[in-house]
């Protein structure tokens, strides 16, 4: 029964040491070259690259994002529900479709995002987004400054090599904090209340110092989770890849997913194909066993 | 004091409004678009809904029909023309089938593995049960191409089993099942069997009814996961149209429709992303206990 | 010094008012109880003293000064919570610790690494290591200081709560039903330990539970709440005698004090059943409900005008004493008597006695509740 899952992993080994392709009648041990290929070429240095970048920025934010709404909604008056619904929406929402709806909100000619921003130029707008309130930014050499001066010329957020993967990073937040935010809200509402009238007799006055004592430590056993289901998925981005950016521009956004899907289905090299999920499942099992190990030890009571 | 938690208020909610606006962005700009015209589109204009002016589409006249039939409200439009130029119902109606038929299998299989594993006492029992702990940390996705090469080799791909077979067995599944039926108590099993039952009435007349909230919250699951999955059917189903799920029909359309009709397009996406918002709007309690429920374990 | 004053202390959530216009004076030194029903409201006037919960109106003054508007944390009130409230995740050690780092070290001494560049530090933490090895020994836990709350009994967290409150030797201890949790037995033995605590520590107590045994057997005073309303404020021995009130009468003592209908006539004679007390109400020609505590009653071998024959249906053998719950003939009263072992063990279920009482040991109260006196005639 458990051959389905457990088999396909010695086959992606297997494969991965020879020259198969799909459809070929015979095939030809050779070794490790498929793995040297990767790890020799540009093009997969630059998809490690890619991967490695889209997991640690995207799983931190969205867990701290998803960490802060909770921990604002949990000390809400009223209308927490709605904002509850809201920001669970991208959770429910088919991502491809949601990805189509972010190229056009982004699109530099038909998208509100950079309508919004040049409608701003020399306003408030400019001063918000083009940082000038920071003291070490020139308001004359600001990006926005530039680009209002320049016709207008704002960034083509998905087809610049500079925004493309930050952008792909911010719809992977945007889809993945509402998730870690309802887990958070989950472990809140186990933390005994009584636990925050002890540590406030104690002496713990601020609200840092009461989530420091009580909240973020009672939180450990969700943090844990929450990051490891995050990276998990995170590792899996695709949808958003192959609808948006095909792993371009000059391959900033080559994930590992739409390596495999590129190699192995469209350009029909299924060997390199199971190399690189070799080297992919192997990321996943080293950092899930790395994260229960270092922080299982320190989390639970 | 009170006015000082009034600014504390308003502050949070200051903060949540701004999130929610992000968050709601690209919501907005799809539901605004399905509904306005080409026009308003291309000059951002018209605010969410446009003007609705009463106008004939060339695109629609080039594609065949008559003037009449494409002189219409632009909303209007954008949803026929949507329907006319792709099997949208049977889009969805093939997300149904194979969301369906994925859990009920899922069940099927689930219920009684969990049931052995957590109440039957049996040689290697510990031992499987580490084999689904670890299986438990392989994604599926990861694995995607090994079951690709086996589907292929089986001569399986653009079928229905190839969407289905590779997540019948959720061990995901079992292990939520497990862990519920760990919780229910030995006696109630006892007091079956004294009744007369085999283990497997026992497993759908005893433990299934019991273990509905737990039922409830893996089919939110494993529904949304597969209505929304883009990437397994996109390796398996190549080019028949015919089992196009939703998500491979909105891609569909964003490459198949002249490029300057962007109204129908968004139409369609909207058709296909409503049907599980809505179930969410309207059972969000449910959905986001069943989340929880089966992201706690 | 640790005095604590209530001043006509009003709470409601809402529409409903859990405490009424409650006005207590709390001297140094003492132990006191607040006892009364669940939902009295106790919890929440100590809620109220702790400044966990803020009062509607009235003020709280701690050694004579207003700490309405001091937070909680600035009060210096230690308290013991019902579910102990340790922190899971840390060990017994830094749970004592807590307390005491969080009032000495200032922020920057907090920071790790860092911190220990502040020249103060170390001599703080030896005065802490100092007050919480001396704390654990006077509790007895000195040995379980490396565990973590979780792998403790429960009597064993209760002492790690009380020593969290300890070590900082606070104002007044306020305590919320600490011993709730434990099993019977330890219970027991827990509140001889809490009252031996207090004698040496000499600090004030304010202790909230619902069971009256724990508030006769500890506190020097005990303010009994119903509804609340503070009703009686004063020693054990004086509410148990002399209740100001039939709820107050009711509440105080196990078993439950007996009520009969009775009546006084014109001259003031008090009647219950077929029996002259012998003694006269303060007011005359009135419906009395008369409280006979069941240790005031016993079972008599002959019948004369001072007793009443009744139908035991219940024998209740606690084996120090024997309860008897007995129906009175004219089926109107179900009374519980207390009876010596050595003296009634023949007695069985169904059998027809006679009770007599113990003379002047009776209690009045008028249709309202309220207390009657005796005239002292």
């Amino acid at each position: 029964m458990i051959i389905i899952l457990i088999f396909p992993l010695f086959l992606a080994g297997g494969i991965s040491f020879t020259d198969y392709n799909l459809g070929n009648k015979s095939l030809e041990w050779i070794g490790l070259e498929n793995y040297e290929k990767m790890f020799s070429r540009k093009t997969y240095v630059k998809m490690i690259w890619a991967t490695a970048t889209y997991v640690i920025v995207v799983v931190p934010i969205s867990v701290v994002l998803g960490l802060c709404a909770a921990m604002l909604l949990n000390s809400l008056r009223f209308g927490a529900d709605i904002y509850k619904t809201i920001f669970f929406l991208p959770v429910m929402a088919t991502l491809l479709a949601m990805a189509i709806a972010w190229e056009f909100t982004l699109h530099p000619t038909l998208g509100i995002v950079n309508s919004f921003l040049a409608n701003g130029c020399g306003g408030a707008r400019e001063f918000i987004f083009g940082f000038h309130w920071l003291p070490w930014v020139d308001s004359q050499q600001s990006w926005y400054h530039v680009a209002c001066a320049n016709n207008m010329d704002f960034p083509y957020w998905l087809k610049q090599k500079n925004t493309a993967i930050w952008t792909i990073c911010f719809i992977g937040i945007w889809q993945a904090f509402g998730f870690n935010m309802v887990l958070y809200l989950a472990g809140l509402t186990g933390i005994p209340r009584e636990l925050y009238q002890a540590a406030e007799m104690d002496g713990a006055k601020s609200t840092w110092e009461q989530f420091k004592l009580v909240t973020w430590p009672m939180l450990g056993p969700t943090t844990l989770f929450v990051v490891t289901i995050t990276t998990i998925r995170t590792f899996q981005v695709f949808d958003t890849i192959e609808i948006l950016t095909k792993g371009g521009p000059s391959k900033t956004t080559y994930v590992m997913m739409y390596a495999i899907f590129e190699k192995a289905i469209q350009q029909n090299l299924t060997s390199i194909g199971a190399a690189i999920t070799v080297v992919f499942i192997g990321f996943i099992l080293i950092l899930t066993f790395f994260q229960r190990y270092i922080i299982e030890k320190r989390v639970h009571y | 004091m009170q006015a000082k938690q009034y600014i504390g208020e308003s502050w949070k909610h200051g903060i949540l409004i701004i999130g929610a606006i992000l968050v709601l962005l690209p919501f907005y700009m799809m539901v605004s678009m399905s509904l306005k015209s080409q026009q308003e589109i291309q000059s951002i204009s018209g605010g969410l809904i446009g003007a609705q002016e009463v106008q004939t589409f060339p695109v629609c006249v080039k594609t065949g029909y008559s003037e009449e039939t494409c002189t219409t409200k632009p909303y209007i439009y954008n949803y026929w023309f949507a329907f006319e130029k792709a099997p949208i119902p049977r889009y969805l109606m093939n997300g149904v089938i194979v969301t369906l038929s994925i859990f009920i299998i899922q069940v099927l299989v689930a219920l009684p593995c969990a049931y052995a594993l957590a109440k039957l006492r049996f040689y290697g029992r510990e031992f499987v049960f580490s084999m689904v702990l670890f299986c438990l940390l392989i994604p599926v996705h990861g694995i995607a191409l090994p079951l690709y090469v086996m589907l292929a080799q089986a001569g399986l791909v653009d079928t229905y089993s190839a969407l289905i077979l590779p997540w019948t067995i959720s061990v995901f599944g079992i292990f939520l099942m497990r862990q519920f039926f760990m919780t229910v108590p030995d006696e109630l099993i006892d007091a079956a069997r004294m009744d007369g039952m085999g283990e497997y009435s026992i497993v759908w007349k005893v433990m299934l009814p019991t273990a509905i909230p737990a039922l409830l919250a893996f089919a939110i699951f494993s529904v949304v996961a597969h209505w929304n999955d883009y990437f397994w059917p996109r390796m398996v189903i190549t080019g028949n149209r015919d089992l196009f799920t939703p998500p491979l029909g909105i891609r569909e359309f964003r490459g198949g429709i002249d490029s300057d009709e962007f109204g129908p397009m968004m139409a369609s996406i909207v058709t296909v992303t409503v049907p599980l918002i809505v179930a969410f709007i309207i059972a969000q309690k449910r959905f986001i206990e069943g989340i929880t429920l089966t992201g706690m374990k | 010094m640790g005095t604590i004053s209530l001043k006509n202390i009003s709470k409601s959530f809402g529409s409903t008012e859990v405490l009424k216009d409650l006005s207590v004076d709390i001297k140094d030194g003492e132990f006191l109880t607040l006892v009364g029903p669940s939902g009295c409201g106790k919890s929440t006037l100590l809620r109220i003293i702790a400044g966990l919960e803020q009062q509607t109106s009235g003020d709280v003054l701690i050694d004579n000064k207003n700490v309405n508007k001091i937070r909680a944390s600035e009060r210096d009130l230690a308290m013991v919570f019902q579910s102990y409230a340790l922190y899971p995740h840390l060990s017994v050690r830094r749970n004592l610790e807590t307390p005491l780092r969080l009032r000495d070290y200032n922020s920057f001494e907090r920071l790790p690494l860092i911190g220990n560049l502040s020249p103060n530090k170390k001599q703080k933490t030896e005065s802490i290591n100092q007050l919480v090895s001396k704390t654990s020994e006077t509790l007895k836990i000195s040995e379980l200081l490396d565990r973590k709350p979780g792998q403790l009994s429960g009597g064993q967290r209760q002492r790690v709560a009380l020593g969290r409150a300890m070590v900082r030797e606070p104002v007044a201890f306020l305590m919320d039903e600490p011993l709730s949790n434990l099993d019977a037995a330890l219970r027991v033995h827990m509140r001889s330990e809490l009252s031996e605590l207090h004698s040496s520590l000499k600090t004030t107590f304010v202790y909230v539970t619902h069971d009256q045994a724990e508030a006769l057997t500890m506190s020097s005073r005990m303010a009994v709440m119903i509804d609340g309303n503070l009703l009686q404020l004063d020693t054990p021995q004086e509410v148990y005698d002399n209740p100001s009130s039939l709820s107050v009468a009711q509440f105080v003592g196990s078993p439950k004090i007996n009520i009969f209908k009775g009546s006084s006539d014109s001259s003031g004679t008090v009647n219950l059943l077929n029996l002259n007390l012998k003694r006269k109400s303060s007011e005359t020609n009135l419906e009395l409900n008369i409280g006979i505590r069941p240790e005031h009653l016993e079972i008599s071998n002959q019948s004369d005008e001072d007793t009443f024959s009744a139908k035991v249906s219940y024998r209740e053998n606690l084996g120090s004493d024997i309860f008897f719950h007995v129906n009175t003939e004219d089926g109107m009263n179900r009374i519980i008597v207390r009876g010596i072992p050595q003296l009634t063990h023949e007695i069985s279920n169904g059998s027809t006695v006679n009770i007599k009482r113990a003379p002047n040991k009776a209690l009045l109260f008028n249709q309202e509740g309220k207390r009657v006196q005796f005239n002292n005639a």
